[in-house]
Parts: C-alpha cells; structure tokens; sequence
C-alpha cells in the first residue's frame, strides 16, 4: 500500500516536471521582453551622444533612426537647486567647502585632503552583454541602434579638444545608510516594512505602502552604486497633469520626491511606457554642472514610468546627506595622456586590436566605493567609436581628476 | 573577492521560461503570467549591478524577485477573485485567446490544481518543480531546508488529493 502510494508521487512529481517543463511563454515573448529590457539600460549609450556637450541651456535632439524604442525629446532644464543639507530627497553639488579653493596640486602641500586619499572611480563592464572569447555581442534588439559599449583593449588616438578651466573641483562624500534610514524614508512615504523580506544580500529594506511597494538597496562596490530605491506601483494614483512630466512632477511633489540636486530631464517612450528621466549632475564652481555617470559611463538619476498617465514605478539614488570638500585636478594634457596611456583590461576582445579615435570628453561625476562611505569624484570621460563587422563600437576612457598624490588607488 | 557575475543576457535566457512556468502556475491567466514575469526581469535588470553572486545563486536570486512579483500581484488584484475564476474555469477578462493557443497547455489541468493549493503549499511546489534545491526553497520561504522538504510532500500529497478528487 505504501509501495503504490509512493509510485502514486512519484508520478505526480513526473507529471509536474513536464508541466513546469512545458510551460513557457508564447514563442515571441522572449525576444519581445528583452528588447524591452534593453530599451531600458542602454539608450543610455544613444542618449549620452544626443547629450554630448549639453551642459547649459536647451537643445532638441536629434532623430533617432528608426528603432523600437524613441527618444522622443530631449529638454534640457538645468534647475540650479544646489544644496547639500538632506533635506528633502538627494543632495547636491555645490554648498560648503571645506578647502581653501587655492587651485593646483601644492594646495595641501603634499598632504591627503579633507576627505585623506581617494580611492579611484572606474568604468565596469557590468551587463553589457559580451562574449569573453570572441568580439562582444551587439545587441540584436532594434531599439539599441548599431551601436554596443566595447570595454577590451583598443589603440587609442585623441582627436577632440578638451579645456579644463578649474584647478580644483569639489568630492561629495556620503556615509553608508542603515536599516534605520531605509525605515525612516520608507515610513517618510507612508510604507512599513516587511520583515521577512530584509534579509536579502545588500537589502537595507523591503516595505509596503497603500498601493506600492518599495526596497531600498545598499550601496555596492562592483559595479559601484550608491543606495537607491525601487518604488513599485500596485494601483495606479489619481494623478495631475497631462504630459508625462507633469504627471511625474506631480507624483514627486506629492510624495516629497522631488530631487534636490541640479539635473537635466530627458524622455524615452519605450512601447506606450514613458520614462521621464531626472539626469543627476553636481554642480562645479566656475565649470558649470557636471553628469554623474555609472559604471557604463552612462549619465543617470532618478528614473519615472509613465503608462496610461499614471506613475507606474520609481527608481533612484536614495536621498543623503553630502559632505564636501574641494580636491585640485589635474590639467586637460594630463588628462589626455591618461586616456591614452590607460590599461583597458574588459571582458570582449576584438581581434585586431581596434583603433579608436577618441573625440570627445567631458568632466562629469562617478562613485567610487570605500566601504562605509563613499565618494563622488570628479573624472574625465573620454568617448569614440570605432566600427568593427559593420558594428559600431563606442569606445569609453574615464580619467579620475582628482591629482595623483590626493588618491590612493 | 566577488564571485563572477555571468552576463544578465544569459541568466535571462536561461530562466526566462522557468520564471514564467513559475508564475503561470499561480495566476490565472497567461497575460498575467507575463505582465509579472516581465516586472521580475525589469527589476533584476535594474538590480543586476547589485546582485552578489557570492551570497547567492542567481536562480534564487531570481525566483526571490518572482516571489515577490507574484504576492505583490495577489495584493494588487485580489488572489480570492482571480483563484475563483481558476477554480471555476471562467475566463478571464482580456484573456487572448491567441496567447492561450500559443501557451503550451499539457499540463494546464494540473497547474490548475497547484494553483488551488494553500499559498505555502503552492509556493513549495512550484519552487521546487521550477528547479531550485530544498536548501533555496526553504531560503526563500524563510524555512529550513528540512521544514522546506516537508512543507513539500505536504503539498503533494494534497495535490494528489486534489487531483483524485476531481477525477472520482
């Protein structure tokens, strides 16, 4: 009897084998959620060119050729908020130095900064799909263009121009939050937590709230991040306003979301899902403001869905206190022999070794990990492409400004 | 150090369809099935940078995601409705019946079944036919890996129940 019961399980546990087994999606589900997937991350790449040198004023952007997903309009809208109190969500660039603005490396006469020695921040290949062996994937998806971020070694040219006008720049440092921030965002916006659900590897918290959930992550060191939050909606909120902007605003200002830091807001219409993107910069004196850019080197902050005019889901950088504190940089020739003089260690290799010409660069802003606190760091970024099999390649360098003698790595 | 993280292109190839068998298993239709599964992978896409594959393997890591998806779905749309039409074999509103063509549907009767069971139940079966070990089973629903086993041929054993029922 027990014999026949366990031959009965035995073959009930088959049968759910080949259920779960032979259940998957329609044939073209797959294909149709990764391109999806990719019209999230990487329009990075086509929005970084459309951005190109747009650090003042309003530019519309060029078409995109036609693809699956549209950046649809790019407008610039620099919102000089800079504040570094915590304040409300984020915080920025400029505010309270605690050096001396004396310019050039004897500012501190050899000795480490108000923050002692930086580490370096670094690109990372991250999820760029690559193929370690063989010449990196571009990706098929159609909403990606032609072009694919190509992180192996390349012989590298600089053919653009690059003025640096400061001899200092300021380093924003933020301590690492706990459980107890994460909670006191949370309950900010109305959540509890959810208790079984903390123990997650760099979770800081996952809570629910009337109509959303949210988790709030950890900073991470590889590829570096800072906290941030996910802010998912269940049931769509009355919300104001027409245009996706508007409603986005809107939800921000409900909700005491609206970012402090100076930023650049940009669109992306991806199927009828529109995302209204809050660029992050920080603000440098006597510069202007600065893209804070991810390991990717791709420009990034607060990310809003739009679909059926109502505010789908938020992601972001969770809102901190900065220090600050000015570090001298290194000069424009500097910095070019740095980006050619560069190691280029990526997973992908195409073989021949490419040649890239590099023809633009920027200073813009990267995290560079340090355990329980962090830092925004001014850096170079240095930009071109190469094609390689009728694929274009884009080629990034990130040069750390900060001098030498004021890092540690 | 932190152990190698393989491309998300490939994590994504790999458990696209064991995620979505997953979920379909639990909700009541195949539009449901992948509006959830769609949220699972935006999410891990959007989290991948801070996955850390040192502390977890990525189909735990995923299936994590897809839990969740799948309660906040049940919290969103109220489970008790959409099992009673399961359970009634109503259709559901918007369901396509192209999509329902194309799904693959051998087995629909006994995932129905599953979907029937009690959450934990559902939630053991479903985790463990999708592929993931005890000790990640139990991980997930907060158990031990023993606890995780047991909870399992409780729920079998009603599956079974379930299934000679409606067949007497």
């Amino acid at each position: 009897m027990k014999e026949d019961e366990d031959l009965e399980l035995a073959a009930l546990q088959r049968q759910l084998d080949d259920a779960f087994e032979t259940t998957r999606p329609r044939a073209s589900f797959e294909d149709e959620l990764w391109l999806k997937m990719q019209s999230r991350r990487p329009f990075w790449a086509r929005l970084r060119d459309v951005l190109t040198g747009l650090v003042d004023g309003v530019r519309e952007a060029p078409a995109v050729p036609a693809t699956a997903v549209a950046v649809l309009l790019v407008v610039a809208i620099s919102i000089g908020v800079i504040r570094l109190s915590g304040l409300g969500p984020g915080g920025g660039g400029g505010g309270t130095s605690l050096a001396t603005r004396e310019g050039g490396d004897s500012q501190f006469n050899g000795q480490p900064g108000p923050f002692g020695r930086l580490p370096a921040p670094a690109l990372q290949a991250g999820v760029v799909p690559v193929d370690g062996q063989t010449a990196p994937k571009a990706s098929s998806a159609p909403g990606l263009g032609s072009a694919a971020i190509y992180f192996g070694p390349a012989k590298l040219e600089w053919a653009g121009q690059l003025s640096v006008q400061v001899t200092s720049a300021p380093v924003f440092r933020y301590v690492e939050p706990s459980m107890a921030s994460a909670d006191q965002f949370a309950t900010s916006l109305g959540a509890s937590p959810q208790a079984a659900q903390r123990e997650g590897p760099g979770i800081l918290g996952s809570y629910a709230g009337d109509g959303f959930t949210l988790s709030v992550r950890a900073s991470t060191q590889a590829p570096s991040g800072e906290p941030f939050y996910v802010l998912i909606l269940s049931t769509p909120p009355s919300t104001k306003g027409t245009t996706a902007m508007e409603i986005a605003n809107a939800y921000l200002t409900a909700h005491s979301l609206v970012p402090a830091w100076p930023k650049v807001v940009a669109f992306v219409q991806s199927g009828d899902v529109t995302r209204v993107l809050y660029l992050r910069q920080f603000s440098v004196p006597s510069l202007g403001n600065a893209y804070v850019i991810d390991g990717l080197g791709a420009r990034y902050g607060l990310e809003v869905d739009i679909k059926g005019g109502a505010v789908q889901s938020l992601a972001g950088p969770l809102p901190l206190n900065l220090d600050s504190a000015d570090y001298p940089v290194i000069t424009a020739e500097e910095a070019v022999r740095s980006a050619l003089a560069s190691s280029q260690a990526g997973p992908g290799t195409i073989t021949p070794t490419p040649t890239v010409r590099l023809t633009t660069a920027e200073l813009v802003y990267a995290l560079a990990w340090a355990g329980d606190h962090s830092f925004y760091e001014p850096a170079f970024l240095f930009s071109g492409t190469f094609t390689y099999n009728g694929t274009t390649y884009v080629k990034r360098i990130l040069v750390p400004a900060v001098v030498p003698s004021q890092r540690s790595s | 150090m932190l152990a190698e993280r393989p491309p998300f292109e490939d994590l994504y190839r790999q458990f696209l369809g064991r995620i979505y068998a997953y979920v379909r298993a639990q909700v009541a239709s195949s539009a449901d099935a992948e509006d959830i599964t769609a949220q699972v992978f935006m999410n891990a896409y959007q989290a991948y940078g801070r996955f850390e594959a040192r502390n977890t393997t990525p189909a735990a890591w995923l299936f994590r995601i897809a839990r969740n998806a799948t309660l906040d779905h049940f919290r969103a749309h109220g489970r008790r409705e959409r099992l009673r039409r399961t359970i009634e074999h109503e259709p559901v509103a918007g369901e396509d019946p192209a999509g329902m063509a194309e799904e693959r549907i051998q087995y629909r009767a006994l995932l129905v079944h599953v979907a029937r069971l009690p959450e934990r139940q559902r939630d053991a079966i479903s985790l463990r036919h999708s592929g993931l070990s005890f000790e990640e089973v139990g991980a997930l629903m907060s158990c031990s890996e023993d606890a995780a086993k047991m909870l399992y041929h409780r729920a079998l054993k009603a599956l079974r129940e379930s299934v000679r029922e409606e067949t007497s």
